[in-house]
């Protein structure tokens, strides 16, 4: 042999070497006729929810599946650990990290259950979809051994959330799924806030002054209550006793919404019931003003302490506008 | 004067007020007006419907009063000298002129009646006026004096046609306006129809005892039971503020339904009727044995003697009863008293 001769055949041997390695993947991928769906039955067991997945995490997966005769299983079709599934001509990032079968024979079938574990190896810097890979299980007909059959186990689709990383992103402005959320200071804010709470706690406060007619309880600013209050602040005085039957008057009045006589006094009486439980000190009041203001002004008054009299008279009627019952006295002025 | 003449004067007052309501049933509170102006010595008209009892009334509180009582009918063809003589021909042939009803009981004359006076024309009302005024007539070249005399007129309210309406001028003249309704109880009611006492008019008026007031000492009792009352400063504030308010109705918040207020009045209450409601306050004040007037003396009287004063405008003129009572109420109950 001549060695220009060995060197064409190692030549054409490499080649062919070659051609055959090449050729290998190709025939991995032939795409075979599918089984016929009554020798399969299937149950899978997908994850229970199928979005929050970051990089690193693991979905496990379990595939029971049962073939009829004359198909069996071929072994080796099974999805391999480590294997990189591509779609369209890219890595998917979900590796299988785990397999584990149980295979039961019966008469007519052989049922296999595939415990699947794929582990995420890819990020992004949004929430992204990605799949759990369809696997291809191919079958062999025992009865007819050059009949190889072909039978997909469908994907699971999921979504693959964003992995935030330090030096990556700013923490202030993406959350990141170990750490607490940032907290902005709110010191300042909160001191604001508690400044005008407070400001207008004061303006409710004096608005509700303002609109209770300068009263700071329910019926505090009720005619006979101010007129209370104004007739202890007075004295026993002449001047100081007209002054106050005018307070009573004018508590009268405006009760009343008219000028209050004695004569119109039921027409009081009438349309606020209330005070008739004092309508003997009303008439004995009527009697007093007339004394005060119209009768000879030298003749003493009826009353030993006409202030105390007519202090004890607002308070009664101040009750009978709030709606008590006062205790009323059936003496005279004393 | 002592308090035993005042108690003396308002038995009889009293027994006047009482001896009359016998009569005419149902209509006190007239009676004690008209009691309040025979006191105050005013004149007195009253208003109302045919048939109510204003000339019973009227002939029953004559009766009462004592002196000389002189009636004439207001009619369309009444002419001034209708009220101070008349002439006729005598038996002899000759004429004769005989005193008319002012001048014929002279100066016993306590009460004259003019019946239906807005039926009078104008120029009666002219003479009426000043005999009202000044109590005395200038006729046959003499004055005659009448000090004792008080006019009681009556006009129906309901009848326009051929009367002459009473210038405000003589309304003034008048210390009350009293209108006369009838009354609302129904036995008083069921009495004046089926209870034959009320049938003869004539009969029942003659019920009345006669001259239970002394009407000679009338003046002088009045003019000192006007002394005896008194009147605070507070009540002449109170007093001059209702007067404010007859005038200026709208500064003390008074409303009249439909009305517009800003047009309503033209003219207020007089000084001359406000000096009547003083006085007539004043009787009421005696009357209830008080020794100083007080708001509600004023408010009793106050609607009769000043609603006829008010003038109003034209356009309100035809409700005027109904007007002036909401007016003067909205007045009682705005101004306060002190």
């Amino acid at each position: 042999m001549q060695p220009s001769h060995t060197i064409q055949r190692i030549f054409i041997h490499l080649l062919s070497l070659s051609a055959l390695c090449c050729s290998q993947p190709l025939l991995a991928d032939v795409i075979l006729p599918s089984v016929d769906d009554k020798f399969i039955e299937l149950t899978v067991e997908d994850p229970t929810r199928d979005a929050g997945y970051v990089v690193g995490d693991i979905l496990n997966r379990t595939v029971t599946i049962t073939i009829k005769k004359p198909y069996e299983l071929i072994e080796e079709s099974l999805p391999i650990i480590g294997y990189e599934h591509r779609y369209k001509g890219e890595v998917s990032g979900i590796e299988l990290v785990g397999i584990d079968k149980k295979t039961t024979t019966a008469t007519d079938s052989e049922t296999h259950v595939l415990d699947l574990s794929y582990q995420v190896f890819k990020t992004h810097r949004v929430a992204k979809p990605a799949a759990l890979p369809a696997e291809i299980l191919k079958l062999r007909n025992t009865q007819n051994p050059k009949e190889i059959v072909q039978y997909r186990i469908p994907s699971f689709n999921f979504r693959i959330s964003p992995l935030s990383l330090i030096g990556q992103i700013k923490l202030a402005q993406e959350m990141y799924p170990f750490t607490p959320p940032l907290t902005l200071d709110t010191n300042k804010a909160m001191l604001h806030i508690k400044l005008l709470a407070g400001l207008l706690a004061l303006s409710m406060l004096g608005l509700l002054y303002i609109l209770g007619t300068r009263a700071w309880l329910p019926r505090m600013g009720a005619p006979f209550a101010r007129a209370y209050r104004e007739v202890k602040k007075l004295d026993d005085s002449p001047d100081g006793i007209k002054q106050a039957v005018s307070c009573v008057h004018a508590a009268m009045n405006k009760t009343a919404g008219m000028s209050l006589f004695s004569h119109n006094l039921a027409e009081l009486l009438d349309s606020k019931p209330t005070f008739k439980p004092a309508q003997y000190e009303i008439e004995k009041f009527f009697g007093f003003s007339h004394q005060v203001f119209f009768e000879d002004c030298s003749q003493p008054l009826n009353s030993v302490n006409p202030r105390a009299w007519l202090l004890t008279l607002c308070r009664h009627l101040r009750d009978c506008e709030r709606g008590l019952v006062p205790d009323i006295m059936q003496g005279d002025y004393t | 004067m002592s308090d035993r003449q005042l108690a003396d004067w308002r038995q009889h007052a009293l027994t006047l007020e009482s001896e009359v309501n016998k009569v005419v049933v149902g209509q006190s509170n007239p009676i004690r007006l008209i009691t309040i102006s025979i006191f105050a010595r005013g004149h007195v008209l009253l208003e109302g419907d045919v048939g109510v009892g204003k000339t019973t009334l009227l002939r029953a509180i004559a009766r009462g009063v004592g002196g000389a009582y002189q009636r004439i009918e207001g009619t369309i063809d009444l002419m001034p000298n209708d009220l101070v003589y008349h002439t006729y021909l005598g038996e002899d042939g000759k004429p004769h002129v005989s005193p008319g009803p002012i001048l014929e009981a002279g100066e016993d004359l306590s009460i004259f009646f003019f019946n239906e006076i807005n039926r009078a024309r104008p120029q009666v009302h002219s003479l009426l006026l000043r005999v009202m005024a000044e109590r005395t007539l200038t006729a046959f070249n003499k004055e005659h004096h009448f000090p004792h005399m008080l006019v009681f007129a009556d006009r129906n309210q309901v009848e326009k046609e051929e009367t002459f309406d009473i210038p405000s001028a003589a309304r003034d003249r008048f210390m009350m306006e009293i209108p006369i309704v009838v009354p609302a109880d129904q036995s008083i009611m069921e009495s004046l129809v089926f209870d034959t006492r009320f049938h003869n008019v004539d009969k029942l008026v003659d019920g009345v005892p006669q001259n239970i007031l002394q009407y000679k000492d009338l003046n002088g009792f009045a003019a000192q039971l006007q002394d005896s009352i008194s009147a605070s400063p507070a009540l002449r504030q109170y007093a001059l503020e209702l007067w404010k308010a007859t005038k200026k109705p709208m500064d003390y918040g008074v409303k009249v339904s439909g009305v517009d207020m800003s047009r309503l009045v033209l003219s207020g209450a007089s000084p001359r009727g406000m000096a009547m409601l003083l006085r007539a306050a004043r009787v009421n004040a005696w009357l209830n044995e008080r020794s100083a007037v007080i708001p509600d003396d004023i408010h009793a009287v106050f609607h009769e003697t000043i609603a006829h004063r008010v003038v109003f405008s034209p356009v309100y003129e035809m409700r005027r009863t109904e007007i002036a009572r909401e007016m003067l109420d909205g007045i009682v109950s705005a101004v306060a008293a002190p």
